[in-house]
């Protein structure tokens, strides 16, 4: 999870353009100033074409933290 | 009964002094007062619709915890379709039934074919699209599994008609609302204080700026072919403060007066007019209804077609804009109001630049360019506004080349408006966005006294404030509240 959230890290402050962004696995959209429901889509496109996966509509909805956002990631390099 | 009328301001008092002195810390008789005296404010306007919304809200109360109780998807789904049909189908049928019809009609006999779809006399009950955008929202949080079901009757019922926000928002969701019926409320001095105070910046907006606008604007609106371009130009800039003192007005009396009664509602405006661009001002501007449509529509949307990069979010914004123009009524005007500025955002889209949040600096201070760039939003959110004013999209073009014409350079003639008064308006226009600048980070604009004012200036400054209220009370009629119609 640490290597995952280390990657994720990485895409928030490509994406987002904030250098000082440090994520945890209860981070949450209201502890990122610039993670609003524009960008959250532009992150979900960054993720999956670094991961090579594909969200469905219902999981990218549901995430309320890093922390579930990371735990669907790991599911899908899983089955990959 | 709308808030700045003496029958509403009997009813709130005995309300007020029930609720905290009669039922102080029995929140359940606490919920069925408010319960009770939601439907007599909403019966004191619509009595014949108020078996609608009691419907409408068991229907949803239902529906909820059957969602919740569904161990299968597609049971959840389906049911949640139900609310959903009701919902939708409801608003469509009430508020745009004959908009379709008369559409099809036009559409029809431009064909050459003789159908015509009937046009049914049809009263759409008040507030029906802030209390079903509530509905909406329960049954996909509680489908989603964002928000559980309520159990409490009058607690449900209570959320769905709470009336402070009835009749004109701001939008609460279940899991903002519902939370706060569902515990102990306390009489909080301070913040009943800082809601007074609240109510008392929104009666100035409501009753100082936006009736004194209206009268102006309404009487140019109305006779703009037969004035000089420059009235219609003074008309022009007069709506956009009309309709923000009109509506954030009425919102922060409807927090103001959640407050009293220990409730912390959604915020509805931030001090929209000093945004730098279309999607910040997006951001500031009717922010329940925008927050409601973000999640519900333009998040959906924007992930549906992700695959089509800025394509997709173009498209998903040209949409998710053109129905926010829709959801205020069934106009063309609305439409075109919302497609406008959903197209605004494209060249945010293309920069780049559609979510950065411009701070302001520490000291309050202003750029040139950012000062340019508040104008031009202004600017390009008043060209709009005057669609939206207009009674159909050929009188806002009309009005446009009437506006674009040397009488520009005229004397304005303004009927039964006096150039003192004119004078004076635009005094209390710059007073206003004075006090809204001051109070930038603030929650409203009389948030920032204490810090800044000693208690005699504060003082001065409620008693001016109260005094120009009466006084424009008594000289001007009461003019309903533009968002009550949608």
């Amino acid at each position: 999870m640490k290597e995952l959230l280390a990657q994720v890290n990485e895409i928030f402050i490509d994406v987002l353009d904030n250098e000082d962004i440090v994520l945890s696995e209860t981070t949450s959209a209201n502890d990122v100033d610039e993670w609003d429901s524009l960008s959250h889509i532009q992150l979900i496109v960054a993720i999956e074409r670094h991961f090579k996966i594909r969200f469905t509509s219902k999981e990218i909805q549901s995430w309320n933290n890093i922390g579930e956002m990371l735990t669907s990631i790991q599911d899908k390099l899983n089955q990959n | 009964m709308i808030f700045n009328s003496i029958p509403f301001v009997l009813f709130f008092s005995l309300f007020f002094a029930l609720y905290w002195w009669v039922f102080p810390k029995n929140r359940k008789a606490q919920n069925i007062l408010l319960l009770l005296g939601s439907y007599f404010f909403y019966a004191w306007t619509d009595w014949k619709l108020l078996g609608f919304i009691i419907a409408v809200s068991a229907l949803n109360f239902y529906l909820g915890l059957k969602i919740q109780q569904a161990t299968v998807d597609h049971t959840k789904r389906w049911l949640s379709y139900i609310g959903l049909t009701q919902g939708i189908g409801g608003l469509l049928f009430c508020k745009y039934y004959n908009f379709f019809s008369n559409s099809f009609n036009e559409l029809f006999q431009a064909l050459g074919l003789q159908i015509l779809w009937p046009t049914l006399s049809i009263i759409a009950p008040l507030g029906i699209s802030f209390f079903t955008f509530r509905t909406i929202s329960y049954i996909l949080d509680v489908r989603n599994g964002k928000t559980k079901a309520v159990d409490d009757g009058v607690v449900f019922f209570s959320y769905v008609a709470f009336f402070p926000s009835l009749l004109s928002g701001p939008i609460d969701k279940a899991r903002t609302l519902v939370p706060q019926l569902e515990k102990n409320r306390h009489f909080e001095y301070a913040s009943a204080v800082d809601g007074l105070r609240q109510i008392l910046w929104g009666l100035f907006k409501k009753v100082v700026i936006a009736n004194n606008c209206a009268l102006i604007t309404q009487d140019v609106f109305t006779h703009y072919q037969e004035l000089p371009a420059s009235s219609l130009l003074i008309a022009m800039l007069l709506y956009p403060f009309q309709i923000y003192a009109d509506f954030s007005g009425y919102s922060d009396m409807a927090i103001g007066m959640a407050r009293l009664l220990g409730f912390e509602i959604t915020k509805n405006f931030d001090f929209p007019y000093f945004s730098q661009n279309i999607a910040e001002f997006w951001r500031k501007w009717h922010m329940s209804l925008t927050s409601w449509f973000t999640e519900y529509v333009f998040t959906p949307l924007s992930i549906y077609f992700r695959d089509w990069d800025n394509k997709g979010l173009f498209l998903a914004v040209l949409i998710n804009f053109t129905v926010v123009g829709i959801w205020h009524g069934a106009n063309w005007t609305y439409i075109l109001f919302g497609f406008l500025n959903g197209l605004y955002f494209v060249p945010l889209i293309i920069k780049g630049t559609m979510n950065k949040k411009k701070k302001w600096h520490k000291n309050g201070s202003l750029t040139g360019l950012e000062f340019f760039n508040i104008l031009k939003t202004f600017g390009l959110v008043t060209v709009t506004f005057v669609i939206f004013k207009s009674e159909s999209v050929t009188q806002a073009f009309d009005f446009y080349r009437c506006l674009i014409d040397k009488s520009l350079f005229k004397v304005p003639v303004l009927h039964g408006i006096s150039m003192l008064f004119l004078l004076g308006l635009l005094s209390y226009i710059a007073f206003f966005m004075g006090m809204e600048w001051q109070a930038k980070n603030k929650n409203h604009a009389l948030d920032f006294l204490e810090n800044k004012m000693n208690v005699w200036a504060r003082k001065t400054l409620y008693l001016f404030l109260a005094f120009v209220i009466f006084y424009f009370s008594s000289m001007v009629t009461n003019q309903d509240f533009i968002y009550i119609q949608f």
